[in-house]
Protein backbone atom coordinates (compact mmCIF):
# COMPACT_ATOMS: atom_id res chain seq x y z
CA UNK A 1 0.00 0.00 0.00
CA UNK A 2 1.30 3.47 -0.82
CA UNK A 3 2.39 5.57 1.72
CA UNK A 4 0.10 8.77 2.79
CA UNK A 5 3.32 10.47 3.67
CA UNK A 6 4.33 10.32 -0.26
CA UNK A 7 0.49 11.33 -1.36
CA UNK A 8 0.80 14.26 0.47
CA UNK A 9 4.24 15.05 -1.26
CA UNK A 10 2.86 14.87 -4.23
CA UNK A 11 -0.26 16.73 -3.94
CA UNK A 12 1.94 19.70 -2.02
CA UNK A 13 4.09 19.62 -5.24
CA UNK A 14 1.02 20.68 -7.07
CA UNK A 15 0.76 23.27 -4.85
CA UNK A 16 -2.39 21.88 -2.58
CA UNK A 17 -3.48 19.89 0.48
CA UNK A 18 -5.91 17.57 1.43
CA UNK A 19 -7.78 16.31 4.73
CA UNK A 20 -6.11 13.25 6.38
CA UNK A 21 -9.39 11.60 5.76
CA UNK A 22 -9.28 12.29 1.84
CA UNK A 23 -5.62 10.90 1.66
CA UNK A 24 -6.83 8.03 3.13
CA UNK A 25 -9.48 7.91 0.40
CA UNK A 26 -6.61 8.26 -1.64
CA UNK A 27 -4.42 5.51 -0.53
CA UNK A 28 -7.44 2.92 -0.54
CA UNK A 29 -8.20 4.17 -4.47
CA UNK A 30 -4.45 3.71 -5.52
CA UNK A 31 -5.06 -0.41 -4.55
CA UNK A 32 -6.79 -0.29 -7.74
CA UNK A 33 -5.03 2.18 -9.35
CA UNK A 34 -1.85 0.20 -8.97
CA UNK A 35 -3.39 -3.35 -9.71
CA UNK A 36 -4.42 -0.97 -13.19
CA UNK A 37 -1.23 0.01 -13.64
CA UNK A 38 0.00 -3.46 -13.25
CA UNK A 39 -2.11 -4.47 -16.34
CA UNK A 40 -0.60 -2.05 -18.37
CA UNK A 41 3.20 -3.12 -17.01
CA UNK A 42 2.47 -6.68 -18.13
CA UNK A 43 1.13 -6.49 -21.60
CA UNK A 44 3.73 -8.44 -23.83
CA UNK A 45 5.76 -6.73 -26.15
CA UNK A 46 4.62 -3.30 -25.24
CA UNK A 47 8.64 -2.00 -24.56
CA UNK A 48 8.89 -2.18 -28.66
CA UNK A 49 6.07 0.21 -29.15
CA UNK A 50 6.65 4.25 -29.72
CA UNK A 51 4.76 6.05 -27.57
CA UNK A 52 1.77 8.00 -28.67
CA UNK A 53 1.26 11.37 -28.15
CA UNK A 54 -1.18 12.44 -30.64
CA UNK A 55 -4.09 10.63 -32.65
CA UNK A 56 -2.76 10.40 -36.14
CA UNK A 57 0.45 12.57 -38.01
CA UNK A 58 -1.13 16.01 -39.21
CA UNK A 59 0.67 18.59 -41.09
CA UNK A 60 0.93 22.25 -39.04
CA UNK A 61 0.95 25.37 -40.81
CA UNK A 62 2.69 27.77 -39.06
CA UNK A 63 0.76 30.95 -38.40
CA UNK A 64 2.17 34.05 -40.42
CA UNK A 65 3.61 36.85 -38.13
CA UNK A 66 1.24 39.62 -37.85
CA UNK A 67 2.60 42.79 -37.59
CA UNK A 68 0.41 44.89 -34.94
CA UNK A 69 0.66 48.17 -33.62
CA UNK A 70 1.46 48.21 -29.90
CA UNK A 71 2.60 51.03 -27.76
CA UNK A 72 6.26 52.16 -27.28
CA UNK A 73 7.82 52.19 -24.18
CA UNK A 74 7.89 56.05 -23.67
CA UNK A 75 3.94 56.04 -24.76
CA UNK A 76 3.15 53.38 -22.18
CA UNK A 77 5.17 54.84 -19.48
CA UNK A 78 3.40 58.37 -20.33
CA UNK A 79 0.49 57.40 -17.46
CA UNK A 80 2.64 55.36 -15.27
CA UNK A 81 2.76 56.78 -11.57
CA UNK A 82 6.18 55.09 -11.11
CA UNK A 83 9.14 53.38 -12.84
CA UNK A 84 12.17 51.03 -12.26
CA UNK A 85 14.39 49.03 -14.52
CA UNK A 86 12.44 49.88 -17.84
CA UNK A 87 9.37 48.36 -16.17
CA UNK A 88 5.87 49.44 -15.06
CA UNK A 89 5.94 49.79 -11.14
CA UNK A 90 2.86 48.81 -9.40
CA UNK A 91 1.68 49.19 -5.62
CA UNK A 92 2.62 45.85 -3.81
CA UNK A 93 -0.74 43.76 -3.02
CA UNK A 94 0.44 41.17 -1.08
CA UNK A 95 1.80 42.11 2.69
CA UNK B 1 -37.85 16.44 -39.37
CA UNK B 2 -34.92 18.29 -38.16
CA UNK B 3 -34.91 21.06 -36.14
CA UNK B 4 -34.52 23.69 -39.42
CA UNK B 5 -37.86 22.85 -40.25
CA UNK B 6 -39.64 23.34 -36.70
CA UNK B 7 -38.15 23.94 -33.37
CA UNK B 8 -39.13 25.49 -29.58
CA UNK B 9 -38.34 29.14 -29.29
CA UNK B 10 -35.84 30.98 -27.29
CA UNK B 11 -38.20 31.95 -25.45
CA UNK B 12 -40.02 29.06 -25.08
CA UNK B 13 -36.85 27.71 -24.17
CA UNK B 14 -35.99 29.76 -22.06
CA UNK B 15 -38.90 29.06 -19.66
CA UNK B 16 -38.72 25.73 -20.09
CA UNK B 17 -35.01 25.60 -18.81
CA UNK B 18 -36.30 27.95 -16.10
CA UNK B 19 -39.13 25.35 -14.92
CA UNK B 20 -36.53 22.39 -14.66
CA UNK B 21 -33.59 24.26 -13.52
CA UNK B 22 -34.09 23.24 -9.43
CA UNK B 23 -35.51 19.77 -10.11
CA UNK B 24 -32.39 18.77 -12.46
CA UNK B 25 -30.07 21.29 -12.31
CA UNK B 26 -29.20 21.92 -16.37
CA UNK B 27 -27.43 25.21 -16.14
CA UNK B 28 -24.69 26.95 -14.53
CA UNK B 29 -26.06 29.99 -15.99
CA UNK B 30 -29.24 30.54 -18.09
CA UNK B 31 -29.51 33.72 -20.28
CA UNK B 32 -32.77 35.55 -20.86
CA UNK B 33 -31.78 38.29 -22.45
CA UNK B 34 -29.71 36.99 -25.19
CA UNK B 35 -29.57 38.72 -28.40
CA UNK B 36 -28.42 37.55 -31.93
CA UNK B 37 -29.34 39.59 -34.82
CA UNK B 38 -27.18 37.14 -37.25
CA UNK B 39 -28.92 35.59 -39.90
CA UNK B 40 -27.40 32.11 -40.79
CA UNK B 41 -28.49 28.45 -40.96
CA UNK B 42 -29.79 28.18 -37.63
CA UNK B 43 -30.97 31.32 -36.91
CA UNK B 44 -33.19 31.78 -33.73
CA UNK B 45 -32.69 28.32 -32.70
CA UNK B 46 -32.00 27.47 -29.18
CA UNK B 47 -28.88 25.81 -27.92
CA UNK B 48 -27.12 25.31 -25.02
CA UNK B 49 -23.08 25.52 -24.31
CA UNK B 50 -21.25 23.61 -21.86
CA UNK B 51 -19.70 25.66 -19.24
CA UNK B 52 -15.81 24.98 -20.32
CA UNK B 53 -16.24 26.87 -23.46
CA UNK B 54 -15.10 30.35 -23.79
CA UNK B 55 -17.77 33.18 -23.90
CA UNK B 56 -16.72 36.91 -24.28
CA UNK B 57 -18.51 38.35 -21.24
CA UNK B 58 -20.52 35.41 -20.18
CA UNK B 59 -19.84 34.05 -16.67
CA UNK B 60 -18.06 30.84 -17.48
CA UNK B 61 -17.09 28.48 -14.69
CA UNK B 62 -15.94 24.86 -15.68
CA UNK B 63 -18.32 24.16 -12.80
CA UNK B 64 -15.28 24.61 -10.45
CA UNK B 65 -15.09 26.98 -7.54
CA UNK B 66 -11.84 27.63 -8.90
CA UNK B 67 -13.23 29.98 -11.92
CA UNK B 68 -16.94 30.40 -10.44
CA UNK B 69 -16.44 34.29 -11.16
CA UNK B 70 -14.40 34.68 -14.59
CA UNK B 71 -15.85 36.14 -17.08
CA UNK B 72 -13.66 35.28 -20.49
CA UNK B 73 -12.35 38.17 -22.79
CA UNK B 74 -12.44 36.37 -25.65
CA UNK B 75 -15.02 33.69 -27.83
CA UNK B 76 -14.37 30.28 -28.30
CA UNK B 77 -13.94 29.16 -32.12
CA UNK B 78 -17.37 26.87 -31.70
CA UNK B 79 -19.41 30.09 -29.93
CA UNK B 80 -18.28 32.53 -32.48
CA UNK B 81 -19.40 30.18 -35.53
CA UNK B 82 -22.66 29.57 -33.29
CA UNK B 83 -23.61 33.66 -33.15
CA UNK B 84 -22.73 33.69 -37.29
CA UNK B 85 -25.27 31.00 -37.92
CA UNK B 86 -28.15 32.90 -35.59
CA UNK B 87 -28.34 30.87 -32.72
CA UNK B 88 -29.80 31.44 -29.79
CA UNK B 89 -27.43 30.56 -26.27
CA UNK B 90 -30.11 29.98 -23.82
CA UNK B 91 -27.00 28.99 -21.63
CA UNK B 92 -24.20 27.39 -20.17
CA UNK B 93 -24.47 23.93 -18.98
CA UNK B 94 -23.33 22.19 -15.82
CA UNK B 95 -19.80 19.78 -15.87
CA UNK B 96 -18.44 17.40 -13.88
CA UNK B 97 -15.26 19.88 -12.74
CA UNK B 98 -13.32 21.26 -15.27
CA UNK B 99 -14.69 17.82 -17.38
CA UNK B 100 -12.69 15.47 -15.36
CA UNK B 101 -15.36 13.01 -14.54
CA UNK B 102 -18.58 10.63 -15.53
CA UNK B 103 -21.20 11.49 -12.72
CA UNK B 104 -22.64 14.58 -13.16
CA UNK B 105 -22.03 14.77 -9.32
CA UNK B 106 -18.79 16.56 -8.90
CA UNK B 107 -20.42 20.46 -10.26
CA UNK B 108 -20.24 23.24 -7.97
CA UNK B 109 -23.67 24.04 -8.36
CA UNK B 110 -24.67 20.91 -7.53
CA UNK B 111 -25.37 17.20 -9.18
CA UNK B 112 -27.65 16.35 -12.64
CA UNK B 113 -30.31 14.39 -12.17
CA UNK B 114 -31.43 11.90 -14.96
CA UNK B 115 -34.95 13.30 -16.69
CA UNK B 116 -35.97 9.54 -17.30
CA UNK B 117 -35.67 8.78 -13.56
CA UNK B 118 -34.46 11.38 -10.72
CA UNK B 119 -32.44 8.92 -8.83
CA UNK B 120 -30.01 8.01 -11.57
CA UNK B 121 -27.21 9.89 -12.58
CA UNK B 122 -27.08 11.45 -15.90
CA UNK B 123 -23.41 10.66 -16.53
CA UNK B 124 -20.87 13.32 -17.75
CA UNK B 125 -18.91 15.15 -17.84
CA UNK B 126 -21.32 16.69 -20.63
CA UNK B 127 -23.85 16.17 -18.01
CA UNK B 128 -26.13 19.33 -18.62
CA UNK B 129 -25.69 19.33 -22.28
CA UNK B 130 -27.30 16.13 -22.32
CA UNK B 131 -30.01 16.90 -19.73
CA UNK B 132 -31.06 20.15 -21.63
CA UNK B 133 -31.62 18.00 -24.90
CA UNK B 134 -33.13 15.05 -23.21
CA UNK B 135 -35.58 17.46 -21.25
CA UNK B 136 -36.48 19.38 -24.55
CA UNK B 137 -35.14 22.62 -23.54
CA UNK B 138 -32.90 23.19 -26.55
CA UNK B 139 -32.82 20.88 -30.02
CA UNK B 140 -29.12 20.81 -29.04
CA UNK B 141 -26.15 21.45 -27.28
CA UNK B 142 -22.63 21.74 -27.33
CA UNK B 143 -20.35 19.18 -25.13
CA UNK B 144 -17.03 17.94 -25.30
CA UNK B 145 -15.53 14.28 -25.05
CA UNK B 146 -11.93 13.44 -23.80
CA UNK B 147 -13.27 9.51 -22.90
CA UNK B 148 -16.92 9.40 -23.34
CA UNK B 149 -18.20 12.73 -21.89
CA UNK B 150 -20.20 13.04 -25.18
CA UNK B 151 -21.45 9.71 -25.70
CA UNK B 152 -22.13 7.87 -22.37
CA UNK B 153 -24.70 10.79 -21.25
CA UNK B 154 -25.95 10.52 -24.60
CA UNK B 155 -26.43 7.22 -23.83
CA UNK B 156 -28.40 8.04 -20.35
CA UNK B 157 -30.09 10.17 -21.72
CA UNK B 158 -31.59 8.50 -24.50
CA UNK B 159 -30.21 11.77 -27.35
CA UNK B 160 -27.89 11.73 -29.51
CA UNK B 161 -24.44 12.37 -29.10
CA UNK B 162 -21.22 12.91 -31.76
CA UNK B 163 -17.67 13.25 -31.50
CA UNK B 164 -16.33 14.36 -35.12
CA UNK B 165 -12.94 13.22 -35.80
CA UNK B 166 -10.40 14.70 -33.70
CA UNK B 167 -9.33 18.37 -34.94
CA UNK B 168 -12.55 18.67 -37.18
CA UNK B 169 -14.47 21.35 -34.65
CA UNK B 170 -11.71 23.72 -33.14
CA UNK B 171 -10.80 23.29 -29.57
CA UNK B 172 -9.71 27.17 -29.53
CA UNK B 173 -11.81 28.27 -26.12
CA UNK B 174 -12.11 24.89 -25.13
CA UNK B 175 -10.29 24.73 -21.32
CA UNK B 176 -8.39 21.96 -21.60
CA UNK B 177 -8.24 18.74 -19.81
CA UNK B 178 -6.30 16.44 -21.82
CA UNK B 179 -5.15 18.56 -25.22
CA UNK B 180 -4.37 15.08 -26.73
CA UNK B 181 -7.64 13.33 -25.95
CA UNK B 182 -9.98 16.58 -25.74
CA UNK B 183 -12.69 16.92 -28.52
CA UNK B 184 -15.67 19.52 -29.23
CA UNK B 185 -18.63 17.48 -30.52
CA UNK B 186 -22.73 18.13 -30.08
CA UNK B 187 -25.56 16.63 -28.61
CA UNK B 188 -29.10 16.47 -30.41
CA UNK B 189 -32.57 14.31 -30.65
CA UNK B 190 -31.89 12.84 -34.09
CA UNK B 191 -28.37 12.21 -36.43
CA UNK B 192 -29.84 14.86 -38.90
CA UNK B 193 -29.61 17.52 -36.30
CA UNK B 194 -26.01 16.48 -35.36
CA UNK B 195 -24.85 16.07 -39.06
CA UNK B 196 -26.61 20.03 -38.99
CA UNK B 197 -24.64 21.17 -36.06
CA UNK B 198 -21.28 19.35 -36.93
CA UNK B 199 -21.50 21.31 -40.35
CA UNK B 200 -21.59 24.63 -38.90
CA UNK B 201 -19.07 24.42 -36.10
CA UNK B 202 -16.27 22.38 -38.47
CA UNK B 203 -13.42 23.52 -40.45
CA UNK B 204 -9.71 24.75 -39.80
CA UNK B 205 -9.11 27.95 -37.34
CA UNK B 206 -5.86 29.39 -37.40
CA UNK B 207 -6.33 29.67 -33.56
CA UNK B 208 -5.92 25.95 -33.90
CA UNK B 209 -3.12 24.24 -35.29
CA UNK B 210 -4.19 20.87 -34.25
CA UNK B 211 -7.61 21.49 -36.28
CA UNK B 212 -8.04 19.97 -39.55
CA UNK B 213 -7.99 21.50 -42.76
CA UNK B 214 -11.60 22.12 -44.11
CA UNK B 215 -13.15 18.77 -45.55
CA UNK B 216 -15.57 20.95 -47.47
CA UNK B 217 -18.85 18.28 -47.30
CA UNK B 218 -21.87 18.74 -46.04
CA UNK B 219 -22.71 15.52 -43.82
CA UNK B 220 -26.50 16.75 -43.84
CA UNK B 221 -26.65 15.58 -47.56
CA UNK B 222 -24.21 13.03 -47.13
CA UNK B 223 -25.45 10.97 -44.19
CA UNK B 224 -28.41 10.13 -46.33
CA UNK B 225 -26.09 7.96 -48.81
CA UNK B 226 -26.77 4.36 -49.24
CA UNK B 227 -25.25 2.22 -46.69
CA UNK B 228 -25.41 -1.11 -48.80
CA UNK B 229 -22.00 -2.87 -49.34
CA UNK B 230 -20.48 -0.77 -45.96
CA UNK B 231 -18.99 -3.04 -44.03
CA UNK B 232 -18.86 -3.52 -40.17
CA UNK B 233 -17.42 -5.24 -36.81
CA UNK B 234 -18.15 -5.66 -33.64
CA UNK B 235 -15.37 -6.68 -30.98
CA UNK B 236 -16.31 -10.50 -29.43
CA UNK B 237 -14.23 -9.68 -26.29
CA UNK B 238 -16.46 -6.56 -25.28
CA UNK B 239 -20.10 -8.06 -26.50
CA UNK B 240 -18.89 -11.25 -23.98
CA UNK B 241 -18.10 -8.23 -20.72
CA UNK B 242 -21.63 -7.32 -20.83
CA UNK B 243 -23.71 -8.88 -18.98
CA UNK B 244 -27.29 -7.45 -19.78
CA UNK B 245 -29.25 -9.72 -21.69
CA UNK B 246 -32.10 -7.07 -22.57
CA UNK B 247 -28.56 -4.64 -23.79
CA UNK B 248 -27.61 -7.20 -25.98
CA UNK B 249 -31.08 -8.52 -27.10
CA UNK B 250 -31.37 -4.77 -28.59
CA UNK B 251 -27.74 -4.58 -29.87
CA UNK B 252 -28.66 -8.18 -31.67
CA UNK B 253 -31.68 -6.31 -33.12
CA UNK B 254 -29.33 -3.16 -35.00
CA UNK B 255 -27.14 -5.95 -36.49
CA UNK B 256 -29.99 -7.25 -37.86
CA UNK B 257 -31.46 -3.99 -39.18
CA UNK B 258 -28.19 -3.61 -40.52
CA UNK B 259 -27.92 -6.75 -42.23
CA UNK B 260 -31.57 -5.81 -43.90
CA UNK B 261 -29.73 -2.63 -44.84
CA UNK B 262 -26.93 -4.81 -46.93
CA UNK B 263 -24.38 -4.06 -44.50
CA UNK B 264 -21.91 -6.59 -43.98
CA UNK B 265 -21.50 -7.15 -40.24
CA UNK B 266 -18.50 -9.62 -38.90
CA UNK B 267 -17.17 -10.40 -35.46
CA UNK B 268 -13.55 -9.55 -34.76
CA UNK B 269 -11.48 -10.77 -31.98
CA UNK B 270 -8.87 -9.06 -30.09
CA UNK B 271 -5.99 -9.58 -27.14
CA UNK B 272 -8.62 -9.11 -24.30
CA UNK B 273 -5.32 -7.97 -22.17
CA UNK B 274 -5.30 -5.02 -24.77
CA UNK B 275 -8.67 -4.42 -23.99
CA UNK B 276 -8.06 -4.36 -20.65
CA UNK B 277 -5.71 -2.18 -20.54
CA UNK B 278 -7.26 0.93 -22.07
CA UNK B 279 -9.07 2.13 -19.32
CA UNK B 280 -5.59 2.16 -16.87
CA UNK B 281 -3.73 3.91 -19.97
CA UNK B 282 -6.64 6.50 -20.78
CA UNK B 283 -6.99 7.60 -16.36
CA UNK B 284 -2.59 7.56 -16.40
CA UNK B 285 -2.58 9.79 -19.87
CA UNK B 286 -5.53 12.32 -18.95
CA UNK B 287 -4.35 12.45 -15.54
CA UNK B 288 -1.23 13.59 -16.53
CA UNK B 289 -2.31 16.14 -19.16
CA UNK B 290 -4.87 17.26 -16.80
CA UNK B 291 -1.98 18.22 -13.94
CA UNK B 292 -0.57 20.06 -16.75
CA UNK B 293 -3.62 21.88 -18.09
CA UNK B 294 -4.91 23.24 -14.95
CA UNK B 295 -1.55 24.32 -13.45
CA UNK B 296 -2.09 27.75 -14.75
CA UNK B 297 -5.16 27.96 -11.94
CA UNK B 298 -3.01 29.58 -9.42
CA UNK B 299 -5.65 31.48 -7.51
CA UNK B 300 -3.66 34.64 -8.58
CA UNK B 301 -5.16 34.98 -11.93
CA UNK B 302 -8.43 33.50 -12.24
CA UNK B 303 -10.91 33.07 -9.41
CA UNK B 304 -11.22 34.12 -5.76
CA UNK B 305 -8.27 34.96 -4.10
CA UNK B 306 -7.52 35.26 -0.47
CA UNK B 307 -4.54 37.80 1.02
CA UNK B 308 -1.81 35.52 2.38
CA UNK B 309 1.89 36.41 3.28
CA UNK B 310 3.54 34.81 0.00
CA UNK B 311 2.65 34.05 -3.57
CA UNK B 312 3.30 30.53 -2.32
CA UNK B 313 0.85 30.61 -0.07
CA UNK B 314 -2.20 31.97 -2.08
CA UNK B 315 -1.45 29.33 -4.52
CA UNK B 316 -0.87 26.08 -2.00
CA UNK B 317 -4.17 28.09 0.21
CA UNK B 318 -6.18 28.35 -3.02
CA UNK B 319 -6.48 25.75 -4.55
CA UNK B 320 -6.72 23.18 -1.94
CA UNK B 321 -9.88 25.13 -0.93
CA UNK B 322 -10.77 25.47 -4.70
CA UNK B 323 -10.84 22.06 -6.41
CA UNK B 324 -13.21 18.95 -4.92
CA UNK B 325 -11.75 16.26 -3.55
CA UNK B 326 -12.04 14.24 -7.06
CA UNK B 327 -10.07 16.32 -8.58
CA UNK B 328 -6.99 16.61 -6.43
CA UNK B 329 -7.18 12.97 -6.69
CA UNK B 330 -6.50 12.60 -10.21
CA UNK B 331 -4.11 15.51 -9.88
CA UNK B 332 -2.60 13.36 -7.50
CA UNK B 333 -2.63 10.66 -9.39
CA UNK B 334 -1.01 12.59 -12.35
CA UNK B 335 1.77 13.89 -10.34
CA UNK B 336 2.36 10.56 -9.56
CA UNK B 337 2.83 8.93 -13.25
CA UNK B 338 4.74 12.17 -14.09
CA UNK B 339 7.18 11.55 -10.90
CA UNK B 340 10.76 10.49 -12.77
CA UNK B 341 11.00 7.33 -11.38
CA UNK B 342 7.33 6.45 -12.66
CA UNK B 343 7.42 7.60 -16.20
CA UNK B 344 9.17 4.78 -18.35
CA UNK B 345 7.05 2.35 -16.21
CA UNK B 346 3.71 4.32 -15.53
CA UNK B 347 3.00 7.25 -18.41
CA UNK B 348 5.20 6.39 -21.24
CA UNK B 349 3.98 2.95 -21.24
CA UNK B 350 0.45 3.95 -20.73
CA UNK B 351 1.30 6.10 -24.11
CA UNK B 352 2.96 2.57 -25.39
CA UNK B 353 -1.08 0.98 -24.94
CA UNK B 354 -2.49 4.07 -26.80
CA UNK B 355 -0.51 3.34 -29.94
CA UNK B 356 -1.16 -0.49 -29.90
CA UNK B 357 -4.84 -0.26 -29.70
CA UNK B 358 -4.86 2.64 -32.22
CA UNK B 359 -2.67 0.23 -34.48
CA UNK B 360 -5.24 -1.91 -34.38
CA UNK B 361 -8.30 -0.44 -34.81
CA UNK B 362 -6.07 0.97 -37.93
CA UNK B 363 -5.63 -2.43 -39.22
CA UNK B 364 -8.91 -3.30 -39.05
CA UNK B 365 -10.31 -0.42 -40.41
CA UNK B 366 -7.90 -1.10 -43.56
CA UNK B 367 -10.95 -4.07 -44.11
CA UNK B 368 -13.55 -2.50 -42.42
CA UNK B 369 -15.67 0.78 -42.62
CA UNK B 370 -16.78 1.09 -39.54
CA UNK B 371 -17.72 -0.73 -35.73
CA UNK B 372 -20.33 -0.84 -33.38
CA UNK B 373 -21.06 -1.88 -29.68
CA UNK B 374 -23.52 -0.90 -26.96
CA UNK B 375 -22.29 2.69 -25.70
CA UNK B 376 -22.83 1.36 -22.37
CA UNK B 377 -22.88 -2.37 -20.44
CA UNK B 378 -26.07 -1.13 -18.23
CA UNK B 379 -28.32 1.91 -18.06
CA UNK B 380 -27.58 5.16 -15.78
CA UNK B 381 -26.77 3.68 -12.17
CA UNK B 382 -28.04 5.07 -9.23
CA UNK B 383 -26.31 7.87 -7.63
CA UNK B 384 -24.99 5.02 -4.67
CA UNK B 385 -24.32 2.09 -7.39
CA UNK B 386 -21.11 0.74 -7.18
CA UNK B 387 -18.82 -1.03 -9.35
CA UNK B 388 -15.55 -3.53 -9.09
CA UNK B 389 -13.42 -1.57 -10.98
CA UNK B 390 -10.95 -4.65 -11.54
CA UNK B 391 -13.63 -6.34 -13.47
CA UNK B 392 -14.08 -6.74 -17.03
CA UNK B 393 -17.20 -5.46 -16.78
CA UNK B 394 -16.06 -1.94 -15.99
CA UNK B 395 -12.47 -2.72 -17.44
CA UNK B 396 -13.89 -3.76 -21.28
CA UNK B 397 -17.50 -3.23 -21.47
CA UNK B 398 -18.15 0.04 -19.23
CA UNK B 399 -14.97 2.33 -20.56
CA UNK B 400 -14.31 0.77 -24.29
CA UNK B 401 -15.50 4.60 -25.69
CA UNK B 402 -12.12 5.95 -24.77
CA UNK B 403 -10.96 4.06 -28.07
CA UNK B 404 -12.68 6.62 -30.07
CA UNK B 405 -9.92 9.17 -28.52
CA UNK B 406 -7.01 7.49 -28.33
CA UNK B 407 -7.22 7.29 -32.09
CA UNK B 408 -9.22 10.88 -32.80
CA UNK B 409 -12.03 8.76 -34.74
CA UNK B 410 -15.56 10.00 -35.47
CA UNK B 411 -17.79 8.12 -32.39
CA UNK B 412 -21.73 8.68 -32.37
CA UNK B 413 -24.10 7.12 -29.77
CA UNK B 414 -27.94 6.71 -30.66
CA UNK B 415 -30.67 5.84 -28.31
CA UNK B 416 -31.50 2.03 -29.75
CA UNK B 417 -33.97 0.68 -27.00
CA UNK B 418 -35.30 1.03 -23.29
CA UNK B 419 -34.43 -1.45 -20.08
CA UNK B 420 -36.60 -0.96 -17.05
CA UNK B 421 -37.89 2.33 -18.85
CA UNK B 422 -34.85 3.77 -18.32
CA UNK B 423 -32.64 4.51 -21.97
CA UNK B 424 -29.84 2.61 -23.71
CA UNK B 425 -27.34 3.12 -26.46
CA UNK B 426 -25.65 2.01 -29.44
CA UNK B 427 -22.09 3.33 -30.90
CA UNK B 428 -21.01 3.07 -34.07
CA UNK B 429 -17.27 4.43 -34.92
CA UNK B 430 -15.20 4.72 -37.83
CA UNK B 431 -12.19 5.60 -39.31
CA UNK B 432 -10.67 9.61 -38.75
CA UNK B 433 -12.02 11.81 -41.39
CA UNK B 434 -14.36 10.15 -42.58
CA UNK B 435 -17.24 11.66 -40.43
CA UNK B 436 -20.08 10.90 -42.68
CA UNK B 437 -19.57 7.42 -42.76
CA UNK B 438 -20.81 7.24 -38.82
CA UNK B 439 -23.10 9.81 -38.97
CA UNK B 440 -24.87 7.94 -42.11
CA UNK B 441 -24.85 4.23 -40.38
CA UNK B 442 -26.05 5.83 -37.59
CA UNK B 443 -28.38 7.76 -39.47
CA UNK B 444 -29.75 4.72 -41.19
CA UNK B 445 -29.93 2.78 -38.35
CA UNK B 446 -32.07 5.38 -36.29
CA UNK B 447 -35.10 4.68 -39.20
CA UNK B 448 -35.08 1.65 -38.17
CA UNK B 449 -36.15 2.75 -34.75
CA UNK B 450 -38.69 4.53 -32.83
CA UNK B 451 -36.39 6.34 -30.70
CA UNK B 452 -35.91 9.88 -32.51
CA UNK B 453 -36.96 12.87 -31.02
CA UNK B 454 -37.88 11.20 -27.72
CA UNK B 455 -38.03 13.88 -24.73
CA UNK B 456 -37.75 13.26 -20.80
CA UNK B 457 -39.64 15.13 -18.24
CA UNK B 458 -43.45 16.74 -18.37
CA UNK B 459 -43.40 17.05 -22.53
CA UNK B 460 -42.52 13.51 -22.82
CA UNK B 461 -43.00 11.78 -25.91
Amino acid sequence: MIEVDKLKTYANKLMFDMSNEEYLVLQKEFDTILKHMDIIDNLEGIDFVEPMTFPFDIDIDLIDDDTIESLSVEEAFRNAKSTRNNRLQVPKVVS
Amino acid sequence: MSMLETHITYDEAVSRAKKYQDRYNSFVTIIDDYQNENSGILKGIPYALKDNLSTKGIITTASSNMLKDYIPSFDATVYEKLKASGAMLVGKTVLDELAMGGTGTTGHTGIVKNPWDEKRMIGGSSSGSASAVALGIVPFAIGSDTGDSIRKPASYAGVVGFKPTYGRVSRYGLFAFASSLDHVGCLTRNVLDSAIVIDTIKGHDKHDLTSLLDDDKSYRDLIKNDINGKKGFYLKEIIESIDSDEILDCFNKNLKSLKDLGVDISEVSIDKNLLRAIYPAYITISSAEATSNNSNLTGLLFGPREEQPSFDKIMMHQRTIGFSNLIKRRFVLGSYVLQKENQEKLFLNAQRIRRMVVNKINELFKQYDFYILPATSSIAPLFDDEIDRLSDKYLIAENHLVIGNFGGYPSITIPNGFVNKMPIGINITSRQKEDEVALSIAYHLEQTMNYKDQIAGDERV
